[in-house]
């Protein structure tokens, strides 16, 4: 049973269109990345997928059935535009969110006192929030969107503004929510926390979906046409007819092949014009690279057809 | 109905518990009724105490003018009877220095039958009070004065001077003091003008105040725009009944303290009246003020749309005077039953002569209607408006909303 089932959903604002005929899927147990450059629509199906705009057409369904509000209470959601009560105290507000969610008073409050152990801001807990630095908002934000211990967990951009150390912290807890079963969505433009993260992923761009499916899916239906080259000497392989585009930077390159298969004649020709090798690795285009070359074509595309307003 | 009773509940509690709350409860009422009791006593109590001289070549009528000015009924000042040669000079010196706050000249009649002139110089020509004392003693001296010289015996000019009083019976029979009703009718007016402008305000910026810290993104993953307006308007309206309450029990305690003395009473029906249009007045401007809120971004926006909340209570206000005097003619008939005025000027009404009963069950029904058109409005409003920010919406794009679903 699906956590998550979109299908063909559509929202238009006024005149423009956000979502266009958009379909996916997530599995219970599953760590989903939903990519798309800024204003791709990423927000505005996060939120028909919760209910706090209802698409023009198109279903949506949670858990198994048609979108209803009380299956809300099995969702945690961190919107990417962060907000908290600035004037009231950190457990208070964490027990009012709670609370909002069908947690008894009781119950809200053991479990903030256990997540704000968790993520080490035991020392907030007393505090207005207005008085705690940025990152230490944004982990209370996340323990609010977990505190109800929800089965899908929709995350909006869940580690822009974090320091590395932080942002480790709660990549490891929802790897850890993952492990116990729980659907994991998240939106972000941070393509290496992705590769690292997530088994599915889905990309759209103006609206529409360009690319979706596991991990390894996606990344098998690309060749391995993308070379790494560590050289000294002479540089004259980089023009071989096979390379497609090179960028050289002084000894480091990076390769683009027409075929899988260059990848040896590239190399047997260094070789022959004696270029001292010391690494030559090749691999296939990493998701940054295949997320820039979906967006611009779904641009490209639309500009074609001469679509695309100014 | 949870959810609603949660915001409701955080709204009342985080707002009860502020600084400010604990300020408005105490300060209003001290300011207000300081002001308007502060004055009205000051203004009947007071005597003026200046220090005069006076100058008059004969001792009458200066001796009386001194007495009535030392021992009347609106002063007690000092005087001091000069000699009509005293010095001018030395006089101006003495108010320069602020030892006197002026002088009286008095030059007797040059023909019989004819009154002396009074040239009064004080220090400050502003000084109402000391001159309108002193033709007022003048008058006293000067009418008494002629009374006895045509014969009259001094008991019977002092009958004669007697002043009249008009008794106010009230319809249960009972004596009243037009003034003191007057004046809790007023109080009345302004606690309610006063409580509805503030917290009508305070519904308006606690939505903005969730839309700048976008903090409702999180709250509607759970709950309903209409959950989210309803919780709001109650418990920030609970605040305000409860501030009213506090105001209402304390008068109460302190007019049983000082009870007869004080003189001022507020009836049951007067009371009864007040709180239901206290609470529909209320209910009314939240709504209003909810439907602005939803509409702006930031506390600035929200300034500038004040004045749709601002307009109606200045209407009430400038109808406070032709009602008070004339609570029963067409104007306050009609005035009475616009619905944004009613819960003010109705209630103002009922406090000063009661009205038909059709007329204050037709305001009542057509003050709800209005709350509720005002609501279903609100909230279409509020629900499209919340997830939109950046731009403040014109009003095309506002009527558009209001066909979204």
């Amino acid at each position: 049973m699906p956590i998550v089932e979109l299908e063909k959903i559509r929202k238009v604002y006024d005149t423009k269109v956000a979502v266009e005929g958009l379909s996916l899927t997530i599995e219970p147990g599953t760590m989903f990345g939903l990519l798309g450059p800024n204003g791709s629509g990423k927000t505005s199906s996060i939120r028909m997928m919760i209910g706090m705009t209802v698409p023009d057409s198109g279903r949506v369904s949670l858990f198994g059935k048609p979108f209803d509000r009380a299956s809300l209470h099995r969702v945690g959601y961190l919107p990417e535009e962060r907000g908290l009560y600035k004037k009231m105290k950190v457990l208070d507000q964490l027990v009012f969110l709670g609370q909002l969610h069908g947690l008894t008073e009781a119950t809200a409050r053991a479990r903030a006192v256990a997540w704000c152990e968790r993520v080490q801001i035991t020392e907030a807990i007393d505090k207005k929030t207005e008085e705690l630095s940025k990152g230490m908002q944004q982990k209370i934000q996340f323990i609010a969107a977990l505190l109800h211990e929800p089965e899908l967990i929709i995350m909006d951009e869940p580690f822009s503004g974090l320091d590395p150390v932080n942002a480790e912290l709660l990549q490891n807890t929802l790897i850890d929510l993952r492990k116990e079963g729980k659907a994991v969505l998240f939106s972000t433009h941070r393509m290496d926390q992705v590769e690292k993260m997530c088994d599915s992923i889905a990309l759209i761009s103006r609206g529409k979906l360009v690319l979706a499916g596991s991990m390894r899916e996606v990344k098998s239906s690309y060749p391995r046409n993308r070379v790494h080259v560590v050289f000294s000497g002479d540089e004259s392989f980089l023009t071989h007819a096979e390379v497609a585009e090179a960028k050289n930077y002084a000894g480091v390159a990076e390769l683009k092949l027409h075929h899988e298969a260059g990848a040896q004649q590239v190399l047997a020709e260094a070789v022959a014009r004696g270029t001292v090798i010391n690494r030559f690795e090749v691999k296939e285009p990493t998701l940054e690279e295949i997320f820039i070359e979906q967006v611009r074509a779904s641009f490209g595309d639309e500009e074609a057809r001469g679509i695309v307003d100014a | 109905m949870h959810n609603i009773w949660l915001i409701a509940k955080r709204e009342y509690t985080e707002r009860i518990r502020t600084k400010a709350f604990l300020i408005a409860t105490i300060l209003i009422p001290v300011l207000m009724g300081g002001g308007i009791f502060g004055v009205a006593a000051i203004a009947s109590r007071s005597k003026t105490t200046s220090h005069i001289a006076v100058l008059a070549s004969t001792a009458q009528p200066a001796q009386d003018l001194k007495k009535e000015l030392e021992n009347g009924k609106d002063s007690s000042m000092t005087v001091d009877l000069l000699p009509a040669a005293a010095s001018h000079a030395a006089l101006d010196k003495e108010m320069e220095n602020k030892q006197l706050d002026g002088y009286l000249v008095i030059t007797a009649a040059t023909a019989v039958g004819r009154r002396p002139t009074f040239d009064f110089k004080p220090r400050s020509t502003a000084d109402m009070a000391t001159s309108e004392a002193l033709e007022g003693a003048l008058h006293t001296v000067l009418t008494r004065e002629s009374l006895q010289s045509r014969g009259l015996s001094a008991a019977e000019t002092a009958a004669l001077m007697e002043p009249v009083t008009v008794n106010i019976i009230e319809k249960n029979g009972e004596h009243g003091d037009s003034k003191t009703s007057f004046y809790v009718a007023y109080v009345l007016f302004l606690l309610m003008y006063m409580v509805v402008l503030l917290y009508g305000m305070n519904v308006a910026r606690s939505i903005i105040e969730e839309k700048t810290s976008r903090v409702f993104e999180v709250l509607l993953a759970t709950i309903t725009p209409d959950e989210l307006l309803t919780g709001k308007i109650l418990g920030v309206g609970a605040v305000g009944l409860t501030q009213v309450g506090i105001w209402m029990i304390t008068a109460g305690l302190l007019a049983a303290r000082m009870g007869a003395t004080s003189g001022v009473s507020l009836s049951v029906t007067q009371a009864v009246f007040f709180v239901v249009y206290f609470t529909l007045g209320y209910a009314l401007y939240s709504a209003v003020a909810a439907a602005l809120g939803a509409m702006t971004n930031s506390e600035q926006e929200l300034q500038q749309l004040n004045m749709f909340l601002m307009m109606p209570l200045f209407l009430c206000m400038g109808m406070l005077v032709p009602i008070v005097t004339n609570p029963n003619s067409m104007l306050s008939r009609i005035v009475s039953q616009i619905p944004f005025c009613a819960p003010l000027l109705m209630d103002l009404r009922i406090s000063i002569s009661m009205p038909q009963p059709w007329e204050i069950a037709l305001s009542i029904v057509l003050i709800l209607i209005t709350i509720y058109a005002v609501l279903w409005i609100s909230s279409r409003i509020y629900r499209v408006g919340i997830l939109m920010y950046g731009k403040k919406p014109n009003l095309p794009e506002i009527l558009r909303w209001l066909k979204y679903s």
